[in-house]
């Protein structure tokens, strides 16, 4: 990037800006979901982040079928959707691999054929996360970065949180940790909250799983530990039928974090929520149909609060007050 | 969706329990108030014709008098000759009408409607009700027939001038409504209200009486206006406040009775403090907390007998007016919190059991689920500009947590310095699931109620009154209902060229022209701007003949005795004018959301992108869309009210701004009244949709219009947030002529789960308190708990839903009204 372009200019790929998100960080939040991520995590519940370029998305249940609609067809300068079976389109995702304007998708009055990702400039998408600032203001929420893994796009992830911090908007940012050393460490100083997923501790099963070793994960989670003391760290854990739910592995990380003693633990039920959207790219569903054992999971919190005590979040539903 | 119904919200839970039969974990530490509930739940209600049969006896005997001394003289007849009521377990004596659950009829208002009333109310689809075959005779033969033709309602129907006629009623006896400048004046004699309590538990009636002897003793013996019409005021006053402790001492006589036969000791002993207390209030002031209730209560109960408020008379601010004799008694060692709050609740049983009649078709649709608003006020601030907030506050609010009813409608108020104990109580509360309380924000009621002419102290000791209004009980006055008004029918009547599909070629609006020939989006503003006009205008008009005929129709010489201005210049609080009080009307907007995202999609697809043309759409909305599948989800996705979007944003409020600038133009100098633009519906969006053909909105024939001031179903899709920015942006703040706004948000209960949600619940509202915005009410429920009920309404009986400003059960409303709950956005935040 060029050094002229200022913060406020800046451009990055967005596939999803979401308000009232009160289950990423502290007070009432607006998340800016960034594209691309260095892992293929299976279980992964936003498939639509993974690539950096856009991706063309085809929802059948919006659709209103090809003899009510037809448009789809018509824009396609490829000659690439067809009538299918059960008057839906059918995209041939091959010969539409290289179109950029996604003709298409303009032309679908319903949003069933939709394109996740767009070019914004910071400006565009601060002026966005500043509609809520009146909600930010009473419940010291504010901005959370996500993805995809919101540090890839380094220059775009970076002028965000500088502009941001700019504009007294307190950041936060959730990330799987999978970037280069240095990005962490230029992006730390803007932050008020770090949400950092710790998925395995074994780098070969990491790798099997997610496509990547952890050690560079790890690595990073410890500079934001050691060298910025202030900077509170909630390590958050998705909990993954076949992968990660067994003993073994979720006191293994629990004792990992332990003696990093600011540290917050959660742990995340896997869900199902994410199925959708595989379908919707024409994918394979990784993780197929399997759920989490919500006894187990119950087991494995008690497991973690057993090493980590009150550091450990859980969900509860507060008893009447008699 | 898993994830979403693991959480279930605690009244959810309690339902469940329920239906598992378990016993409530409330019934034990309220034992006596399930007693008394579980008598009459489930039961359908019944009318009551004993207040419409003495009061029409009365009536018989007075005619040539002035009004409000026949009014007062026929609540003394009823007073002398209702059945009087002891119910076993109760607490607190006085009631309107027979045990369980009842309703009571005022044909001095729709009398005219009676006949067919009794025929039609036993099976009619929405809150039906019983009558015996003997009262149902009595009501035909001796109460309906002497109205006839006396009735309001017959003479608003006979006096509005023929251009407003036709937009108000479909038939020439205005039996039936166009939904269109629709009026709500003939069923109810005024706009909602709220009695000074705290004046009548000070002082008592005897009190008041010895005022009104005083007064009258200094009459000059020779004026005409203090011998023609302060005397007969004053005559009326004294005769009602002598009816009131009439009909409390009979209470009196025949709780001492029953506790002479009664076997158990402590309920004798009960019984023996009743009777006293019957005794002494509500003519003697109150000197202790029991006596506090019971002076409250009956002058609520009796205060419905004298005449039908808009939704039933509020109670105030409990929390305030109560204080002194709640604090007095726990210094004194002689009531308990658990004991106080068992006396509270034996008055929310009888709200729970009175229902608030809607004998006219219209008046039904309008108040679905026998809905009533008897706003119980707590929090907010002192007359001198403190927080309010006190323990009594607090135990109300834990009593709404754990009375299994939805009574009474509670409402706390909310300002910029409201302690954070009290926020999280207020939180808490919600989150029961319930919808209670309802807020209301000072931030916005005391300065605009300043800039209409009262002082600081009056408006800072407001009290919330009926679904979101605001009283002040001493300085502002009466008005009849206003209109509510169906602006999506302008719509349909630009793209009409003055016409509705429903009522065929008749000319209802202007003839604006024929869309098709309009060439830009300002012709269609235009356009809509004068369909806008004439239903301001039609919406006025009528007001103005409802307020001339009021006076001629109605008195209220009890409701006037408890007022300080009626007092101090002895006239009616019914009279037109009252020197010095401020007279605050409204006028409904119905559909904002439908309205605002209609135009969106004209404007931008019509008229900017030109992705459709202005034939083609009427085309698509003359099919209802049907075959034109593509136009309507095109049209679906303009921008839309209720998603903090400019485009959206700025048109709706340049819909406001036409009714708050007519609103300054002709209320107060023209019409006499404030009349302002409100944007509350009650239930009534979903009547006022079924008239109004397809909209460019992507809304299909007949489908509910948009709610007060919430988006259109689903049309939502950014979050909470948002509907509270929209808005906030969609008013006006530099004007004045404007009132409450009603908006509905709701939460499933994983978005406020635990103290963090808790946490995030009060910042909520504290953003809300910021913007200075209306009210807000919270619905904490899962969708799926409203489709299991709807398949199996047994099973949820006591599900209590919030809508349109108050609580109702939700299998009490019709598939209808369940179906609109359902579809509105759900707010999960996962």
């Amino acid at each position: 990037m060029s050094q002229e372009c200022p913060d406020s200019q800046q451009k990055g790929m967005v596939f999803n800006i979401q308000k009232f998100s009160v289950h990423d960080g502290p007070g009432i939040r607006t998340i800016v979901f960034l594209k691309g991520c260095a892992l293929r995590c299976r279980w992964c519940s936003n498939p639509e982040s993974q690539l950096a370029e856009p991706d063309l998305a085809f929802n059948a249940g919006r659709c209103l079928g090809v003899s009510k609609c037809g448009h789809c067809i018509v824009a396609c300068p490829y000659g690439a959707i067809r009538l299918g079976d059960s008057d839906l389109p059918v995209i041939d995702r091959k010969a539409c691999a290289d179109c950029q304007d996604k003709a298409c998708a303009s032309a679908c009055p319903a949003q069933g054929l939709l394109v996740y990702g767009k070019m914004r400039s910071v400006d565009d998408v601060l002026s966005v996360v500043e509609q809520d600032m009146a909600f930010y203001v009473r419940s010291r929420g504010g901005l959370t970065l996500s993805g995809g893994e919101p540090l890839l796009q380094k220059d775009f992830a970076l002028a965000l949180l500088r502009e941001a911090h700019e504009r007294h908007i307190r950041c936060a940012i959730e990330t799987c940790g999978m970037v280069p050393e240095a990005t962490v460490r230029a992006a730390a100083p803007y932050l008020r909250q770090v949400l950092f997923d710790i998925k395995h501790l074994d780098p070969a099963v990491h790798k099997a799983q997610t496509g990547m070793s952890n050690e560079r994960i790890l690595a990073n989670f410890r500079i934001l530990a050691e060298e910025f003391p202030d900077l509170p760290i909630l390590a958050r854990t998705p909990v993954i039928p076949g992968f990660n739910d067994n003993a073994k592995t979720i006191k293994a990380i629990a004792e990992f974090l332990q003696p990093f003693s600011r540290v917050e633990y959660e742990m995340l039920p896997y869900h199902r929520l994410g199925t959708q959207k595989y379908l919707f790219l024409d994918r394979q569903v990784p993780m197929g149909d399997v759920q989490l054992n919500q006894k187990k999971m119950r087991i494995l919190r008690d497991l973690a609060q057993s090493v980590l005590g009150a550091r450990l979040h859980r969900p509860k539903e507060k008893t009447k007050k008699a | 969706m898993t994830q979403v119904c693991e959480c279930r919200s605690p009244q959810e839970q309690r339902l469940q329990d329920k239906i598992e039969g378990k016993e409530d974990k409330f019934r034990k530490s309220h034992s006596r108030v399930f007693k008394l509930l579980e008598r009459f739940e489930g039961q359908k209600p019944r009318i009551d014709i004993e207040r419409a049969l003495y009061f029409t006896e009365s009536m018989k005997e007075t005619e040539g008098q002035p009004l409000v001394l026949r009014w007062a003289k026929a609540l003394m007849h009823v007073a002398k000759n209702i059945t009087v009521t002891v119910q076993d377990d109760q607490l607190l004596l006085g009631r309107a009408g027979c045990d369980g659950r009842y309703g009571i009829l005022y044909p001095e208002l729709d009398g005219d409607f009676l006949d067919i009333a009794v025929r039609d109310l036993p099976t009619r689809a929405t809150s039906p009700a019983t009558i015996t075959p003997e009262d149902a005779k009595r009501v035909v033969e001796e109460i309906a027939p002497y109205w006839k033709g006396k009735t309001f309602h017959e003479d608003l129907n006979r006096s509005l001038p023929p251009d407003v006629h036709k937009l108000t009623y479909d038939d020439p006896e205005g039996l039936i409504s166009r939904f269109i400048v629709n009026e709500t004046a003939s069923f109810r004699s005024s706009i909602q209200w709220v009695h000074d309590y705290g004046k009548i538990l000070r002082r008592g009636f005897n009190d008041i009486k010895r005022e009104a002897e005083e007064k009258l003793a200094a009459l000059d013996p020779m004026s005409c206006k203090d011998n023609c019409e302060k005397r007969p005021f004053l005559e009326a006053v004294i005769i009602v406040s002598e009816a009131i402790v009439l009909w409390a001492k009979r209470h009196a006589v025949m709780a001492r009775a029953m506790a002479q036969v009664e076997q158990d000791p402590v309920r004798k002993a009960e019984l023996l403090r009743m009777a006293d207390n019957a005794d002494r209030v509500p003519g003697e002031p109150a000197r202790d907390f029991w006596e506090a209730c019971q002076s409250q209560w009956f002058t609520q109960m009796f205060s419905r007998m004298e005449q039908k408020t808009g939704t039933t008379i509020s109670n105030g601010r409990m929390d305030q007016y109560f204080y002194p004799y709640y604090l007095a008694d726990k210094k004194a060692g002689k009531i308990n919190d658990a004991q106080a709050m068992e006396l509270l609740e034996c008055m929310w049983v009888g709200m729970a059991e009175f229902i608030d009649m809607y004998i006219s078709p219209t008046g039904g649709a309008f108040n679905e689920g026998y809905a009533h608003w008897e706003a119980v006020t707590v929090g907010g601030q002192t007359p001198d500009g403190r927080d309010a907030s006190n323990e009594l506050t607090y135990l109300i609010l834990k009593s709404k947590r754990e009375f299994p009813l939805h009574y009474p409608d509670l409402a706390a108020r909310i300002h910029s310095r409201a302690p954070e104990r009290y926020l999280w109580d207020v939180a808490e509360t919600i989150k029961y699931g319930s919808g209670f309380p309802k807020l209301i924000n000072d931030e916005e009621v005391v300065p605009l109620y300043v800039s209409k002419g009262a002082t600081f102290e009056e408006a800072l000791d407001y009290a919330v009154s009926g679904c979101t209004e605001a009283r002040m009980p001493n300085r502002d006055t009466y008005t009849s209902g206003g209109a509510y008004i169906n602006f999506a029918a302008a719509v349909e009547m630009v793209l009409r060229n003055g016409r509705m599909k429903k009522y065929g070629d008749q000319v209802l609006g202007v003839e604006t022209g024929d869309p098709r020939s309009f060439k830009t989006w300002e012709e269609f503003w235009e356009a809509y701007k004068t369909q806008h006009l004439l239903f301001l205008k039609t919406a006025f008009h009528q007001q103005y003949i409802i307020n001339k005929l009021r006076a001629q129709h109605f008195a209220q010489p009890m409701g006037s005795a408890m007022h300080d201005l009626c007092m101090k210049h002895c006239i009616d609080l019914h009279q037109e004018q009252i020197p010095e009080g401020i007279n605050f009307g409204y006028f409904e907007y119905m559909g904002l959301g439908t309205v605002v995202d209609s135009l969106c999609a004209v404007k931008k697809f019509v008229f900017e992108e030109k992705k459709i043309t202005m034939d083609k759409l009427i085309e698509a909305i003359d099919a209802n869309f049907e075959g034109y599948d593509d136009i309507k989800a095109l049209l679906k996705s303009a921008p839309c009210y209720g998603n903090n979007d400019p485009y959206a944003d700025a048109i709706g409020k340049e819909i406001d701004k036409i009714s708050v600038e007519f609103g300054g133009k002709y209320s107060m100098h023209d019409l006499g009244i404030h009349n302002d633009v409100r944007y509350v519906p009650f239930t009534s969006h979903v009547p006022f949709g079924k008239v109004v053909s397809a909209t460019p909105n992507g809304r299909t024939d007949g489908f509910p219009l948009s709610d007060g001031s919430s988006a259109s179903h689903g049309a939502d899709v950014n979050g909470p947030t948002a509907v509270l920015l929209s808005n906030y942006n969609t008013k006006n703040m530099g004007m004045r002529d404007r009132a409450a706004r009603m908006l509905n948000i709701k939460f499933t209960p994983k978005c406020v789960e635990g103290d963090e949600g808790t946490e995030k619940l009060v910042s909520f509202i504290r953003t809300f308190c910021d913007l200075k915005l209306w009210h807000v009410q919270f619905n904490v429920l899962n969708k799926e708990t409203l489709l299991k009920a709807q398949k199996d309404p047994n099973k949820y009986r006591n599900l209590i839903v919030r809508i349109a400003g108050y609580s109702a059960y939700f299998v009490d409303l019709s598939p209808d009204l369940q179906n609109d709950l359902i579809a509105r956005t759900e707010h999960e935040a996962l």
